[in-house]
């Protein structure tokens, strides 16, 4: 309380301002002043009460809607998003440079994963969108096309779904085994089987996930809540059982029946800005220019920083991995501060996975 | 040609999955029918203040049946404004109001696309003008509001197949919540309303059953029913005793004036019904 004097309680016009006054007519040395407090015994602090390296609170719902096949509320701050998860069926017949591969049904080897990989991305399976055009912050509004923001959150989603290799494409397959005729159960099962090897089965349809995402309220960091959102409604998912059916020569599915999506590893976003001491520093002038890394930044501060970083990092399988970094506008996050914010990070990923449920 | 600012998908077109024992079942499941009183509204769920950021929002939730896989409506509004127009705007004397209604793509059994379509179009020109009958327009010159819904989950009921024109009936329902919850919002936005505006819906309907008679209903559930034959969407302001906006859909006997005046007036109470819930909120929000 030692940066700005309180509001004049006396009849007596003055030029003092409440805190909220200044933190909106100058925002940039606000936040200069309250994070670089006068004695060295207080902490410093960011203008919403968190210390720098403090993120919000993450909650995650899933399974509140019943049209989607799997969906998710998350909500870190004032940062509110859903994710509805909803799969569609392709008919190969659909596609137009289908490649039947060779593979069979049973098939669990390194190659057949890396088919199925290579087949997400070929067939474009995955289909994430972001909507932030909900009114969610004064400068979204509808009637106009996407902004910038939503094409690039959309974009980076889907790379990262690629990327990382969450969504086991094997799981989207619809397999179909073309019998010739019934067969008499009992004395014929030896030349059954031999029928069986010729008519190999085969892929004949694929789900499609769209993913769409809608923010109801956006207060900074939309990266890091719409990806905890794509990855919660994905372990939701359920798929119905779906068949080939000749006759109809169309794939049904079947009620009661519906098989969970395997999702590999959990990787997590985690971003930061950097906050420089002058706003208007000279690019590659690192010296006498000091900085703070702010964890999880929301809207006010988003527009105070140029750099902003991302790190998506997977603790899974025990030792952490680095599933991304990405980095852009400034150049004070270096090699060293990356290694250090891995560090962070994992702090991030368990308090999301401790979210998450299980 | 695709948009090529959103992610496409496949260029093959996807289909709905389609289940395979759909024919028999609804026929089991429609015998259930309705639960409720005729004249009672299903429990509604009403909170603003939901998006920070915005001058006003509300939140609004309808129970779903007792059936399973029927989901109740859940709607999401933000209000913004009022602020100045825009300089190439022409002088306008009042507040200029623009409500746009937007289905999520994962609302409806049908994914919706992202660009409104009419029917969306059509919502949110009864809720515009629902709302300008409430709304003090004149003392805010030269000023606009925007009133945006979004709907996250569709009145439907995901087990039926046949569709058998539910969607129409449904837009009722819609648009009842709607102007509850847009309501909500712009007295959470603090703009200046001679009173509060809510939503009702009445509806003439045919259970399933041989010697049914046709009877009305509030805050019908179409797929509860055998066939609905008219509805209507009812806002009123209840201190004043005016309505705002009137929604009549459907096919009813010429001969029987009567049976109009019924609906509207079961309208009428449904929206004082959820008036109710409405004036609570705002009550508990202020204090």
């Amino acid at each position: 309380m030692a940066t700005a004097s309180p509001a004049p309680s006396g009849p007596q016009p003055s030029l003092t301002f409440t805190r909220p006054v200044f933190a909106k007519l100058s925002p940039h040395p606000y936040l200069l002043r309250t994070l670089s407090p006068d004695s060295p015994d207080q902490q410093p602090t960011r203008n919403n009460g968190r210390s720098p390296h403090q993120p919000r609170p993450i909650q995650i719902n899933t399974s509140s809607l019943s049209q989607a096949h799997g969906s998710s509320l998350v909500r870190t701050g004032d940062t509110t998003v859903i994710c509805g998860v909803r799969g569609e069926l392709l008919p190969v017949t659909a596609i137009p440079q289908f490649r039947p591969h060779n593979g069979t049904l049973y098939d669990q080897d390194e190659d057949d994963e890396a088919r199925a990989r290579k087949e997400l991305k070929d067939y474009d399976l995955l289909v994430p969108n972001i909507e932030l055009a909900t009114g969610c912050a004064p400068q979204f509004l509808p009637g106009v096309p996407p902004t910038t923001l939503a094409q690039t959150v959309s974009t980076r989603v889907y790379s990262l779904l690629h990327g990382a290799g969450v969504v086991d494409g094997r799981g989207l397959r619809v397999w179909y085994t073309p019998e010739i005729k019934k067969e008499e159960e009992g004395e014929m099962e030896v030349e059954e089987e031999e029928e069986q090897e010729e008519q190999k089965p085969q892929v004949v349809a694929f789900w499609v996930l769209y993913i769409d995402l809608l923010f109801v309220s956006f207060d900074g960091n939309p990266f890091d809540a719409a990806w905890a959102a794509v990855l919660a409604a994905l372990r939701d998912t359920k798929l119905p059982a779906a068949r080939w059916d000749p006759d109809r020569e169309m794939v049904v599915c079947r009620k009661g029946a519906d098989t969970r999506l395997n999702i590999r590893g959990l990787p997590v976003a985690c971003s930061a800005a950097v906050f420089l001491e002058k706003e208007h520093a000279e690019v590659g002038r690192g010296e006498g220019n000091r900085h703070w890394i702010l964890l999880d930044p929301d809207r006010s501060e988003e527009g105070l920083c140029k750099e902003v970083v991302t790190v998506v990092v997977d603790c899974s399988e025990g030792e952490t991995r680095v599933r991304s970094i990405e980095k852009q506008g400034g150049t004070v996050v270096g090699r060293e501060l990356i290694r250090g914010f891995v560090g962070v990070a994992e702090g991030r990923w368990r308090e999301v996975k401790e979210a998450m449920g299980n | 040609m695709a948009d090529r600012r959103r992610i496409n998908g496949p260029p093959g077109a996807t289909m709905a999955p389609v289940f395979e024992d759909d024919a028999g079942q609804p026929e089991i499941k429609n015998g259930k029918g309705r639960d409720r009183a005729p004249n009672v509204i299903r429990k509604t769920f009403l909170k603003t203040g939901v998006t920070p950021s915005a001058s006003g929002s509300a939140y609004l939730e309808f129970e779903g049946s007792s059936k399973s896989g029927v989901s109740g409506l859940k709607l999401s509004c933000t209000v913004h404004g009022p602020r100045s127009l825009p300089r190439s705007s022409p002088f306008s004397p009042h507040i200029v109001l623009s409500a746009h209604v937007k289905y999520a793509p994962f609302a409806t059994k049908q994914r919706r696309g992202y660009l409104r379509d009419p029917s969306e179009r059509d919502l949110g020109t009864h809720l515009e003008t629902a709302l300008r009958g409430a709304i003090i327009a004149d003392r805010w010159p030269k000023s606009g509001v925007d009133i945006i819904i979004s709907i996250i989950e569709g009145d439907q009921d995901r087990e039926t197949s046949k569709s058998q024109g539910d969607e129409t009936w449904d837009m009722m329902n819609v648009l009842s919540g709607c102007i509850t919850v847009a309501s909500a919002a712009l007295a959470d936005a603090g703009i200046d309303c001679v009173d509060t505006v809510a939503g009702g819906v009445a509806a003439l309907v045919q259970d399933a059953g041989e010697d049914s008679t046709p009877r009305i209903v509030v805050d019908p559930i179409p797929s509860d029913h055998e066939k609905v034959l008219g509805a209507c969407c009812v806002a009123y302001l209840p201190t004043r005793d005016e309505v705002t906006n009137l929604w009549f859909k459907g096919d009813l006997p010429a001969s029987d004036a009567g049976l109009y005046t019924q609906l509207v007036e079961n309208g009428i109470q449904a929206s004082r019904n959820a008036n109710r819930v409405l004036v609570e909120c705002l009550g508990e929000a202020t204090s």
